[in-house]
């Protein structure tokens, strides 16, 4: 593999390793606290002994399965409700306050009422990320459908296309578009959802972890946990980045 | 073919269209020309039940399906090919997918579209996606024809090539055709009658000139025949004493 000296991605890696090294160094000479910032060698010490020991696993797969869960929950209901809207006046009349309230609103206000109503376990991690991954995806599938190109409407009814022709024709593929738009942010988003319901109220999982880690003040574990999370939502990124060019192939090719 | 009665057309309260009286015979081209913004594309949308006339009658003697619109833009799926986009209205009609492909690639070649079939239509020129979108309307194989100044957007060498091509097609086919332009040297080599439409608002038709010229034509040709230039000089003057004067010193 060929490394570009004066590529974006290299003067990047490079300003991050710089980041590190100066961090290291200046914990090493005694200028940095390692109470509150521990070097990225104990970091990664900590790093590796969650997976050695297989303590984190659980916690990945608590995790994992509440924002996975409400990532796809959420944009089904985002895209059925947002569909629903857009096609039936009496549905968008109802809904739109709601919608406009939920977003309006830090959606993640409402973790206490999940866990009061769902229990701690995975129900109310979930319900806090469809929520937020659903309010994203609703307006996205509901402005995508209300903004469409109408030449493209008008001209599939020349064609002598009704509702069934144009919804599959124009509207579906054009909040595909929207949708795919909108789709690292709500992956952000289900991760938020899982990580704070479990942070609120939880014994497993990444946030419950991190609760645990800033109660006893532990820096280097919150940091390592930080990192994780941040990884693995690249790593969800760059997925949907791939779902994207291969569903909007015609945008790419 | 067609008969527009007495029809009047108006945004809201905004009254844009009035006393329209237009027919167009079987086999017969016809075009409509008027001022900007004087209603032309409005009848054609009216036609085609885009757009509900105020009052009035639309007759049409073929089925609303046998009845092709070629607008302005190309408005093709972008995420469709070329033969996607061309098939869609065979698809909709019932055609077998594979049936409707092979069609759809048929009259992709014949308008010089060979090859291009699994290209988007952001990998087309404007030239090419013009064709595709006639080849979508012609491969339905209408009567009636109705088009909303189709090559507005092409190159002059473009849109004389196209425009043959579509008139070659029109008169063996013997299609039904009304055309709506602001051009009226187009208006003139293709068609058999020409309307002129008054200044809006309350536009109307202001007078009907027969085209006595011999088909089949030739576009450049065309324009070289001595009723060519009178013609041109009569809707010339007609229209310029409808366009509001331009003030310069605004």
């Amino acid at each position: 593999m060929k490394i570009r000296l004066n590529s974006p991605t290299f003067r990047r890696s490079a300003a991050l390793v710089l980041l590190l090294v100066l961090w290291e160094s200046f914990s090493q000479l005694g200028w940095l606290d390692p109470f509150y910032a521990p070097p990225p060698s104990r970091v990664a010490k900590v790093m590796v002994s969650l997976f050695g020991d297989g303590e984190i696993w659980p916690h990945l797969e608590a995790t994992f399965s509440a924002a996975i869960i409400g990532l796809l929950a959420g944009l089904a209901v985002g895209i059925i409700l947002g569909f629903g809207a857009a096609l039936m006046p009496i549905v968008a009349e109802l809904l739109e306050p709601v919608m406009i309230v939920l977003n309006a609103i830090p959606r993640v206000i409402l973790a206490p009422l999940f866990v009061i109503w769902l229990g701690i376990d995975l129900a109310s991690k979930v319900a806090l990320a469809l929520i937020l991954v659903a309010v994203l995806i609703f307006f996205a599938v509901y402005s995508g459908i209300k903004e469409v190109d109408q030449r493209l409407v008008e001209r599939v009814l020349t064609l002598g296309g009704g509702r069934r022709v144009l919804i599959r024709e124009v509207y579906v593929p054009s909040v595909t578009a929207w949708v795919m738009g909108n789709l690292k942010v709500a992956v952000g988003f289900a991760f938020t959802g899982a990580v704070v319901g479990e942070f609120v109220a939880s014994s497993r999982g990444l946030g419950y972890l991190l609760q645990f880690a800033q109660s006893t003040y532990n820096a280097a574990l919150t940091i390592a946990l930080i990192v994780l999370i941040m990884a693995f939502v690249l790593v969800l990124f760059a997925l949907s980045e791939r779902l994207e060019r291969r569903l909007l192939r015609w945008r790419y090719t | 073919m067609l008969r527009v009665q007495n029809v009047a057309i108006a945004y809201g309260a905004e009254p844009i269209l009035e006393n329209i009286d237009l027919e167009v015979k079987a086999g017969e081209f016809a075009s409509l020309i008027g001022p900007s913004g004087s209603g032309k594309t409005s009848i054609l949308r009216a036609v085609t039940s885009l757009l509900r006339p105020q009052s009035g009658m639309i007759e049409l003697d073929v089925p609303r399906n046998e009845v092709g619109f070629l607008f302005q833009d190309d408005a093709l799926l972008p995420w469709r090919t070329a033969r996607q986009n061309v098939a869609l209205g065979l698809r909709i009609r019932n055609v077998a997918m594979e049936e409707a492909e092979a069609r759809a690639e048929q009259w992709l070649s014949s308008l010089g579209l060979a090859g291009f079939g699994d290209r988007y239509p952001r990998q087309l020129s404007g030239g090419q996606r013009k064709r595709v979108a006639i080849a979508q309307v012609l491969a339905l194989r209408p009567r009636l024809l109705l088009m909303d100044e189709p090559f507005a957007s092409l190159d002059a060498i473009v849109r004389t090539r196209i425009t043959q091509e579509l008139l070659g097609w029109v008169e063996r086919e013997r299609l039904t055709v009304l055309l709506v332009t602001h051009d009226l040297e187009e208006a003139i080599s293709a068609s058999d009658v020409v309307y002129v439409l008054s200044q809006g608002p309350r536009a109307t038709i202001r007078s009907r000139h027969e085209v006595k010229i011999a088909r089949p034509r030739n576009v450049l040709e065309t324009r070289r025949h001595p009723f060519f230039g009178s013609l041109l000089r009569r809707l010339w003057d007609e229209l310029s004493g409808e366009s509001p004067p331009v003030d310069y010193a605004l």
